[in-house]
């Protein structure tokens, strides 16, 4: 049972999402976020927090996007936790709507 | 309570209600039931009640329980324990539910894993999120040395004896055992992540005094890998923060990484389930696909579901109604009020307050 984080987070990371999180179970990396998928308790609050709409419950994450649940597995792993908003990517703005941004994850 | 609740020679409970998790909505399902003179038990997988309040959160301060400004789980769960005192509720703790069966006579079957079993009228399933289960360790092959040389929790320390342990995790488990083991062990190595704890600093202080005394060793990293050797493991795999992975042989590898909640056999029980959350028919009793079964809280869905402790006070009121005429099929159930029923008053033993 979990959120997963998708492809709109890459280059933006808003962190909206994190303050919500009754469970603490953000981990950041450098230009996105995961969802630790054994501390996400499926409350969906985050969802609506997300100005890039990043934010899926596992069963409705788009066709396109499945690779991400396993994804946020992997990465939730090894990136430390985030538990505050911190600012926003210096382009979020720009990257917010742009598709195709998994060749810009950084691990 | 005027129904009585019998232990049959068997050593099974034959119960009115039994209510599945002891968060703060199953322990307000205690106090709705109560007022219709329903007697519940209740049972929860964690040694102590409170549920996620508890368990998740139980710092962070809540600010809509109606007529409480603020309070923290911890003392939402202390006031309802106050207020369902009058009920005497019998808590089954520290066990899950494995079986829930119905019988013949239209009662249910229901034991726990720790052998407890009920025949009981009713069931209230106010489970939240699942029962809390240990977080386990994600290496390839460790699976097969669980119960073996991989523990995840300690029944028996005396088995550690002798042993050449490995700790891992930074809470109050992973430290209290690594402090107990101390000394009773071959040796104790805790091995966590990184450099601060989650744990009560005092315990960390000790660990870290012990280490300066050569009595122990802490190790930053994580288990990347394994070894084994005719089905035994012989050591583990430890990157550390500077990348390189060491090899460290072990008798017995301890795992704390906290709890995660699991649905677990719920699933199994034939309950209709819509996205993981257990569907109730309708919003007037709470009551699930199975006649006698209810769902209340978190772990419960219907159109407009919002996960709210409040909203799964409402559900418990109304659950409890719609259970009573199982109990009570000859009695007609009216509501009343706790300010001005004699009969609530004495259920709640209170005095009747007279106005001049």
């Amino acid at each position: 049972m979990t959120h997963v984080v998708t492809e709109s987070c890459i280059r933006c990371r808003y962190t909206d999402c994190v303050d919500v999180c009754p469970v603490d179970c953000f981990r950041a990396g450098p230009n996105f976020l995961a969802i630790d998928p054994d501390e996400c308790i499926d409350c969906a609050v985050c969802v609506a927090e997300c100005p890039a709409n990043a934010i899926f419950a596992e069963e409705d994450v788009p066709s396109d996007q499945i690779k991400f649940i396993k994804l946020n597995e992997d990465l939730a792993r090894n990136w430390p936790s985030i538990t505050k908003t911190v600012a926003p990517l210096a382009d979020a703005d720009e990257w917010k709507d742009v598709k195709d941004k998994l060749q810009y994850l950084e691990r | 309570m005027k129904n009585k609740q019998t232990t049959l020679a068997t050593g099974v409970i034959e119960a009115d209600a039994v209510i599945i998790g002891a968060g703060p909505v199953g322990l307000f399902q205690v106090f709705e039931l109560g007022l219709l003179e329903i007697k519940a038990h209740v049972i929860d997988s964690l040694p102590v009640v409170g549920g996620q309040c508890v368990e998740l959160y139980p710092d962070k301060p809540i600010y809509d329980i109606p007529a409480v400004p603020v309070c923290t789980g911890q003392e939402l769960t202390d006031n309802l324990l106050k207020q369902i005192e009058p009920f005497d509720p019998t808590f089954h703790l520290g066990q899950e539910v494995t079986l829930v069966e119905r019988r013949e006579d239209g009662r249910f079957d229901l034991e726990t894993s720790t052998g407890t079993r009920f025949i009981t009228k009713t069931i209230f399933i106010a489970a939240g999120v699942g029962s809390f289960q240990p977080r386990t360790l994600k290496v390839d092959g460790i699976e097969a040395f669980e119960g073996k040389q991989l523990f995840y929790r300690v029944k028996d320390p005396s088995q550690f004896e002798g042993k050449n342990l490995v700790i891992c995790g930074g809470g109050d488990s992973a430290l209290d055992w690594a402090l107990n083991l101390v000394g009773k062990a071959e040796s104790v190595i805790l091995l966590h992540r990184r450099e601060d704890f989650r744990a009560a600093p005092a315990s960390v202080a000790k660990m870290k005094e012990l280490c300066d005394n050569y009595e122990m060793q802490l190790l930053i990293g994580q288990v990347t890998g394994i070894e084994s050797k005719d089905d035994v493991l012989t050591e583990i795999k430890v990157t550390g923060a500077d990348g390189v992975t060491r090899r460290l042989p072990l008798d017995t590898l301890l795992v704390f990484f906290g709890l995660s909640p699991k649905l677990g056999p719920i699933a199994e029980w034939g309950l209709e389930i819509e996205r993981k959350q257990l569907k109730v028919m309708d919003t007037e009793k709470f009551e699930t696909n199975v006649p006698g079964i209810f769902a209340v809280g978190d772990i419960n869905t219907y159109p407009g579901k919002k996960k709210l402790i409040l909203s799964g006070f409402h559900e418990a009121a109304l659950a409890a109604f719609g259970a009573a005429p199982y109990i009570f099929p000859e009695k007609k159930i009216h509501m009343q009020y706790t300010t001005t029923s004699p009969k609530l008053h004495k259920i709640l033993g209170v005095e009747t307050p007279t106005f001049d």
